[in-house]
C-alpha cells in the first residue's frame, strides 16, 4: 500500500517536473542562442558601413589625435592606455629601424638621429582598425564586444567580464583593460559623435586632414574617393582581419 | 590603482625596443598560468585512471581511485584562477548564459561542465555508490546522513546492481577518455587559435598541451600516491610505481618530440616573427624555458627514466628517484605553461621589442593568491580522501563479499 | 530502468531545469536583437557625452577671431585643436550668455614654445613638406632649440610674441 502510494507520488513529481522543464525549454526557445552568427558578417541593406582612411604623407606627428581622443573619451591620462596613438619610424641609412611613441605622441616627438644618417622617416597614426572579421569579436566569450550594424567594433562595458581575451587577440595592440572600470576598452570610432553626424574627435582635431572618415558604401563619399585616388594598404593583411583602416603610403616597416 | 600605475612605470623603464603603448600592461599573469596547469593535471590524472579501467592494466589498481579523486579535487579548482583573474568576477555567469559560439573560451565552460558532471562525478559516484551505502550503515550521525545524501537515495547493493554500476562506470570511462582529450585540447586551442600571437598560434598547441597534461597528471598521481602512502605509513606498491614510470617515460618522449617538432618547424620556416622569438628564447625565457622546462623538467627525467628501463636499482633508490622525478616534471610543466602564457606576452606584436614581467607578493595577481590556488585543490583532495578513502574501499569489498 | 539511473536522471533534470531557468532570467532583454550582444549597448555607446563641439560653436561669440583665422595659414585647423575641448564652455555660454565664465570653464590659451613645436619643430619625419611633391599647404618648420630669440632681459621669447597664432606668417 505504502509502496504504491510512494510510486504514484513519485510519478506525480516526475510529471510535474516534466511539465516544468518543458515549459522552461519552451520559454528559452524564445531566447535563441545567437552564437552561430559569424563575427562581422557585413549586413545587407543600406546602413552605412564605416571605414577609415589615413594619409601617412599628411601626418605631421603633432599627437593631437591621441590627445583629443583621451579627452573626448575619458581615457586615463597615464601613458599605458591609448585608443589612438602616433608612432615615429626612423629608418637609418644602415638599414636599422627605430620606432618610438613617447606617451603616444601626445607630448611631441624628437628626432635623435642626425639628418645625414636618416634614410627616411615618417609618422604612422594608429587606432582600432574596426575589422569586419575582427579577431577580438570572435574570441569574446560572452558577446560583450561586437561589430555594430554600421561596422564599428564596440565594447559593452556593462556586460564585459574583463577576461582580456580580446586584448590578446587584437593583432594591432588597440585594446587595454580600463584600470578604473576593469573592463576592456578601445576606440569606438566616437560612436556617440558619428551617430549625431559629427566626425570622430581625432578626425576633427587633425590639423592637416590626414584622416578621412566615411561610409564605404557611399561610392561618391570622401572615403571611397580617398581609396580610389591613393594606393592604400591595411596593416598585417596576412592575418585576414578584414581591417577597414586604410593607409596611404604605408611603408613595409610598419607593423 | 596607484600601485598598479607605479608598477607599470617600472615596467616602462625596462622596455627594450618598441612595443605598442597598450602592451606595457601585461594582461594574463600568473593566474592564467595556473589555469592550464591545473586543468592539465586533471586530464592527465584521469587518463592514468582510465589506463587501469579501460585498458585493464591491473598493476595500476592501487592508484585508480586515487587518480580519480585527484582529478576531481583539481577540476573543482580549475576555473577558480580564471574567475579570480576576471576584471568583473561577478559577471562570470555570462559565459554560461550567453556563450559566444565562436569563442574558444566560452565553449570551454560547457566542456568543463560536461567533464565535471558527466565524466568525473559520475564515474566516482558509480565507483563509490556501493561503498557509500555500506559506510552509511557503518557510521552514525551527520556523516552517515552525508553518505546517504551522496548516494542520492539509491541503496540497492544487490550483486546485480553492483554489476550494473561496474558496467556503467566502464562506459563512462570510455566516454571519459575522449572527453579528457577534449578538455585539455580545448585549453590548448584557447591559446593556439590566437592568430595575432605567433608564439601561441600553432596547430600543434592543443596536442602539445594534451601530452604535457598527461605527463604532468601522471607525475602528480605518482607523487600523491607516494606521499599518501608515506602518511598512511604503508609501503608504496613498487610494481605499480614502476608501471606508472614506464607510461610516464613513453608519454614524455611523445611530449618532447612534439615540442621539439614545433620549435624545429618554427626555426626552419623562420617567419616574420622568427627574429623576435629567437631573441626571446635566448634572453627573457632562457631560465624558464631552457633550464627549467627543457633541461630539468624534460631531459633529466627522460634520461633517468630511460636508464631505469634497463637497470633496476633497489626499491629504496627507485622510490627516491620517482619522488624527485615526479617533482621535477611537475615543476617543468608549470614552467611550460609559464613560457606559453607569459612568454607569449613578453614580446610586442609589432615584433620590435620586449616588455618585462613584474609580479608582486600580494594582490589578486601576486604569488600569495597563486599559491592559494595550488593549496586549495590539495586540501580538497585531503577532504575527499578522508570522506571516500580508497584503501578502506577495497577492504569493505572483501568483507561484503564474504558476507 | 535501474534505480541508480532513475535517481541520476532526476538529479540531472533538476540541474538542467535550474540552469535553463537561471539562463532565462539572467539574459538581458535586448540580447540578440541585432547579433550576439546586448542591443541596448548600441544606445549606451551612442549616449556617451561629447567633449569637443566643433568650429561652428565658436563663431557665435568669437566672430572676429574666427574670421581672422579663416584668412590665414591656420584656416584649416579646428579651434579646439589648440584650445582643447569646448563643449562645457559653449553650453555654459549658451545658457547664461552674459555671465562671466567660471575659471574652470575657460579654455587653454597655449602660449609656451612647446605647443607650437608639436607641429613646427624641425623633424625629418615631417620634412617632406619642404618640397612640393605633396600637394598640401606647406607647414613651416624651425629648429626650436636654435630659433630661440631672447628679449632685453635675456629671457626667452615665446613663438607667439612674433608669430600671431590666429594669422601666422
Amino acid at each position: 500500500m505504502s509502496e504504491k502510494k510512494d510510486k504514484t507520488s513519485r510519478r506525480g513529481f516526475l510529471r510535474a517536473g516534466l511539465v516544468l522543464a518543458g515549459s522552461v525549454v519552451a520559454g528559452t526557445v524564445l531566447k535563441p542562442f545567437n552564437g552561430v552568427v559569424v563575427a562581422g558578417e557585413e549586413p545587407k541593406g543600406d546602413t552605412p558601413w564605416y571605414g577609415i582612411g589615413i594619409d601617412i604623407e599628411k601626418c605631421i606627428g603633432c599627437g593631437k589625435c591621441a590627445k583629443s581622443c583621451k579627452l573626448e573619451n575619458n581615457v586615463p591620462m597615464e601613458p599605458f592606455f591609448f585608443r589612438s596613438w602616433v608612432e615615429q619610424y626612423t629608418i637609418a641609412k644602415d638599414g636599422s629601424v627605430k620606432v618610438e611613441s613617447p606617451n603616444g605622441g601626445i607630448d611631441g616627438f624628437k628626432q635623435e638621429l642626425p639628418d645625414d644618417q636618416i634614410f627616411k622617416s615618417f609618422f604612422v597614426p594608429k587606432m582600432c582598425n574596426h575589422c569586419s572579421k575582427s579577431p577580438c569579436v570572435q574570441v569574446c566569450p560572452v558577446g560583450a564586444t561586437y561589430v555594430s550594424p554600421d561596422g564599428v567594433v564596440l565594447v559593452d562595458e556593462k556586460y564585459c567580464i574583463g577576461c582580456r581575451y580580446c586584448i590578446q587577440a587584437c593583432p594591432y595592440g588597440c585594446r587595454y583593460l580600463h584600470p578604473a572600470k576593469q573592463v576592456a576598452d578601445k576606440c569606438s570610432l566616437c560612436y556617440h559623435r558619428i551617430k549625431k553626424g559629427i566626425q570622430p574627435a581625432c578626425f576633427e582635431m587633425c590639423p592637416t586632414g590626414a584622416r578621412v572618415f566615411g561610409n564605404l558604401r557611399d561610392k561618391s563619399g570622401p572615403l571611397v574617393k580617398f581609396l580610389r585616388d591613393h594606393n592604400c594598404l591595411v596593416l598585417k593583411p596576412h592575418l585576414n582581419t578584414g581591417s577597414k583602416l586604410y593607409y596611404n603610403a604605408l611603408s613595409g616597416e610598419v607593423r | 590603482m596607484e600601485h598598479h600605475f607605479q608598477q607599470l612605470y617600472d615596467v616602462m623603464s625596462q622596455v627594450q625596443g618598441y612595443i605598442y603603448p597598450n602592451e606595457i600592461d601585461l594582461n594574463w599573469s600568473i593566474l592564467i598560468v595556473l589555469y592550464p596547469y591545473i586543468t592539465g593535471l586533471v586530464a592527465g590524472a584521469f587518463i592514468l585512471a582510465s589506463l587501469e579501467r579501460v585498458f585493464k592494466v591491473k598493476v595500476l589498481k592501487p592508484t585508480y581511485t586515487l587518480a580519480l579523486l585527484t582529478a576531481l579535487a583539481f577540476l573543482l579548482t580549475a576555473t577558480m584562477p580564471l574567475i579570480n583573474h576576471l576584471g568583473k568576477p561577478f559577471r562570470a555567469y555570462e559565459i554560461m548564459t550567453t556563450p559566444h559560439a565562436t569563442s574558444a573560451m566560452a565553449i570551454f565552460g560547457f566542456v568543463y561542465l560536461w567533464y565535471l558532471m558527466v565524466v568525473i562525478l559520475l564515474e566516482i559516484w558509480f565507483d563509490y555508490r556501493k561503498d557509500m551505502v555500506v559506510w552509511a550503515h557503518q557510521t552514525t550521525g551527520w556523516k552517515s546522513r552525508l553518505y546517504k545524501i551522496l548516494t542520492l537515495g539509491s541503496y540497492d547493493i544487490s550483486p546485480k546492481a553492483v554489476a550494473f554500476d561496474e558496467k556503467i562506470g566502464y562506459i563512462i570511462t570510455i566516454i571519459g577518455i575522449p572527453s579528457a582529450f577534449l578538455l585539455h585540447g580545448y585549453v590548448g586551442f584557447i591559446f593556439g587559435s590566437v592568430k595575432a600571437n605567433p608564439w601561441w598560434s600553432t596547430v600543434l598547441m592543443p596536442v602539445i598541451f594534451l601530452f604535457s597534461a598527461m605527463v604532468s597528471g601522471i607525475a602528480l598521481v605518482m607523487f600523491v600516491y607516494m606521499i599518501v602512502s608515506k602518511i598512511r605509513k604503508v609501503k608504496a606498491d613498487m610494481n605499480c610505481l614502476d608501471a606508472i614510470a614506464k607510461y610516464l617515460f613513453y608519454i614524455l618522449i611523445l611530449d618532447f618530440v612534439l615540442e621539439a617538432l614545433d620549435q624545429i618547424h618554427r626555426i626552419y620556416v623562420a617567419e616574420e616573427s622568427f627574429e623576435i622569438i629567437s631573441l626571446l628564447i635566448q634572453g627573457k625565457l632562457y631560465i624558464t624555458l631552457i633550464i627549467m622546462q627543457v633541461l630539468l623538467g624534460t631531459l633529466v627525467p627522460l634520461v633517468t627514466l630511460a636508464f631505469l628501463q634497463f637497470k633496476k636499482p633497489t626499491d629504496k633508490i627507485r622510490h627516491t628517484i620517482y619522488l624527485v622525478i615526479s617533482m621535477l616534471i611537475l615543476v617543468g610543466i608549470f614552467f611550460m605553461r609559464w613560457n606559453v602564457v607569459i612568454g607569449g606576452q613578453l614580446f610586442s606584436k609589432s615584433f620590435y621589442g620586449f616588455t618585462s614581467f613584474k609580479i608582486g607578493l600580494i594582490g589578486t595577481e601576486g604569488y600569495l593568491m597563486a599559491s592559494v590556488w595550488i593549496i586549495v585543490p590539495l586540501l580538497i583532495l585531503a577532504f575527499l580522501l578522508w570522506l571516500l578513502p580508497p584503501w578502506k574501499k577495497s577492504e569493505e569489498l572483501a568483507e561484503t563479499v564474504t558476507i | 530502468m535501474p534505480q541508480q539511473i532513475r535517481r541520476l536522471l532526476v538529479a540531472f533534470a533538476v540541474f538542467i531545469a535550474l540552469f535553463l531557468v537561471l539562463r532565462y532570467v539572467m539574459i538581458p532583454t535586448s540580447f540578440g536583437e541585432y547579433g550576439h550582444y546586448r542591443g541596448r549597448s548600441l544606445e549606451d555607446n551612442a549616449a556617451k557625452p561629447l567633449q569637443f563641439t566643433g568650429n561652428s560653436s565658436c563663431i557665435k561669440c568669437h566672430k572676429s577671431i574666427v574670421e581672422e583665422k579663416s584668412r590665414g595659414h591656420h584656416a584649416g585647423l579646428a579651434c579646439e585643436t589648440c584650445h582643447g575641448p569646448a563643449l562645457k564652455h559653449v553650453t555654459y555660454a549658451d545658457t547664461l550668455p552674459h555671465a562671466k565664465l567660471p575659471d574652470s570653464l575657460l579654455l587653454d590659451k597655449p602660449a609656451e614654445r612647446k605647443n607650437c613645436a608639436l607641429c613646427h619643430n624641425r623633424n625629418m619625419a615631417r620634412i617632406k613638406f619642404r618640397n612640393d611633391t605633396v600637394n598640401i599647404s606647406m607647414i613651416k618648420q624651425v629648429d626650436v632649440m636654435k630659433h630661440n630669440l631672447v628679449d632685453k632681459n635675456n629671457e626667452s621669447l615665446k613663438c607667439i610674441d612674433c608669430h600671431f597664432p590666429h594669422d601666422p606668417y
